[in-house]
């Protein structure tokens, strides 16, 4: 289980949330009182996804995914966050969230505890994915015989 | 002959185009919203985005709503749009077994481990139209599942490379990725270049030249170790810690395929091929297996020229060369007139045979 206290686990957690989920946790940070300095706007970019062959373990370049990224700083602390697709919204809240836990802020915890619920809810929906696969597994019988 | 260009008025050029618009919002019906296309034309926007190279599920539903469903205009779309942006890195190089499967079947090994998962597929029923496919239930809604942890799924071929079945890539296929949207692709292209290129070709160019091979024009005729379809996630490294972390993932399709290598009949191996794609495409992955096989294989058919095959498959490439026909050649068209009418002229007047003329290459 990741731990939203952890930079690297943050990312993943920010990373897997809602656009709409983000913007909502953001304006728990934007109070009016704390500042957030833009370090990096959001601007859809690109991401080279390199896989390796299963066999010969060749390298090769699969096709190139459309993410955002965006980093700002508030009360000392950078906050950096990158999402798929062109959400310039999301990528500056998700920003502001990782800068905002990272800087303890008073909402840290709430932020912290909304992150680790739209993961588990993410692992709930892939244990569902797999539970429908599963229930389709086969076995195939040989006819030799019946021919 | 190099092209001669021609002007017409730009104000009728944008009427055409206007009532080309005009097409796809005249009739009655509501216009298609972006996630409907999205969401339930899944396989047309997985091959857009694996033939534009450009993994966008939205961008790619706005290209074909745009193209009014024309995939190769679409993947253009996607490609141009792709050539304003920059590049943020290349991920993290990821393994197949990473992928989250939701559906794995193999044609080769009948007790394969972990099990022949058919997924959502139509593979196994009837090609019927369906006259009440609007019904909208949710019909596994009853289903009684036990929901459980997912599993990695082991990869058929280490069954076969456990026994020393597989042939071992040789020196030169050891070598760096290459990225042909990078690079110019040069020949002897590197099998990196040559993946890169058939996971962004036309997916009916790659089953044609696929289906080649397996009606005699070729040499391979795989058996496949599986195709899967599922999910693998999309790595960078952390800015700040530098450790491998997750962006997103995307949906991908992929496949093994096993070819008797006939060169080595004093120590029989199999060769194989293999397959991967964004998106939903089965038929395309296979096709791009075996062309990813007869490609490693020696052969006087097509399917066996590296360069033939990677000139051949892209969409966008052939899309361009075979549709700019239908542009003004005037010039051109009145250049070979002329020569033609001078040939006929001597003839009447009973000189000599003349040397055949070809049109010029770059036409």
């Amino acid at each position: 289980m990741e731990d939203p206290r952890h930079r690297s686990d943050r990312f993943e957690l920010i990373a897997a949330c809602e656009g709409t989920a983000l913007v909502e946790l953001a304006e728990l940070v934007l109070d009016g009182e704390t500042t957030v300095e833009i370090r990096q706007a959001p601007k859809p970019q690109l991401v080279m996804q390199r896989v390796r062959d299963p066999v010969h373990a060749d390298v090769f370049n699969l096709g190139e995914a459309l993410v955002t990224g965006a980093e700002v700083e508030l009360a000392g602390e950078r906050g950096f966050a990158m999402v798929a697709g062109r959400a310039e919204a999301s990528a500056v809240a998700g920003a502001i969230v990782d800068a905002a836990i990272e800087a303890d802020h008073p909402e840290a915890d709430r932020l912290a505890s909304a992150l680790t619920e739209t993961r588990l809810e993410r692992e709930q929906r892939r244990k569902r994915q797999w539970a429908e696969s599963t229930a389709t597994a086969v076995d195939f019988e040989s006819m030799e015989g019946e021919l | 002959m190099g092209y001669v260009a021609v002007e017409a008025g730009e104000e009728v050029i944008e009427r055409a185009e206007q009532l080309f618009e005009k097409r796809r919002t005249e009739g009655e019906s509501d216009p298609v919203s972006i996630d409907q296309i999205d969401e339930q034309f899944g396989r047309l926007v997985g091959q857009v985005m694996n033939e534009g190279g450009l993994y966008a599920p939205k961008l790619a539903a706005r290209a074909l709503k745009q193209a009014q469903g024309d995939t190769v205009e679409a993947s253009f779309l996607l490609r141009a749009y792709r050539s304003t942006l920059e590049r943020w890195d290349d991920s993290v190089p990821v393994s197949s077994d990473e992928m989250f499967a939701t559906r794995r079947v193999s044609p080769a090994y009948k007790d394969v481990p972990g099990g022949q998962i058919l997924g959502a597929t139509k593979d196994y029923t009837q090609r019927l139209l369906d006259f009440d496919l609007d019904g909208g239930d949710d019909p596994t809604a009853d289903w009684d599942l036990e929901e459980a942890e997912p599993e990695s799924l082991r990869n058929v071929l280490e069954i076969l490379r456990e026994e020393g079945l597989l042939a071992e890539p040789s020196a030169e296929d050891d070598g760096e990725d290459y990225d042909t949207t990078r690079e110019p692709l040069v020949y002897p292209a590197p099998r990196s270049a040559i993946l890169q290129e058939l996971a962004r070709g036309e997916t009916g160019a790659i089953t044609a030249l696929g289906y080649s091979t397996l009606r005699g024009y070729g040499s391979v005729h795989p058996t496949l170790g599986e195709v899967r379809v599922g999910s693998l996630p999309v790595q960078i490294e952390h800015p700040y810690t530098g450790d491998p972390v997750e962006v997103t993932s995307v949906e991908v399709s992929e496949c093994e395929s096993v070819v008797p290598e006939y060169e080595k009949r004093d120590d029989a191996q199999f060769s194989f091929g293999y397959g991967l794609v964004f998106g939903r495409n089965e038929r395309k992955v296979i096709g791009m297996s075996i062309l990813d096989a007869s490609t490693q294989l020696e052969g006087n058919e097509p399917v066996h020229d590296t360069e033939f095959v990677c000139q051949i498959v892209d969409g966008v490439d052939s899309f361009g060369f075979i549709e700019h026909l239908k542009l003004p050649h005037y010039v051109t068209f009145q250049s070979t007139l002329d020569r033609i009418r001078a040939i006929r002229e001597r003839t009447a007047d009973g000189g000599d045979s003349p040397a055949t003329t070809e049109v010029s290459g770059d036409d």
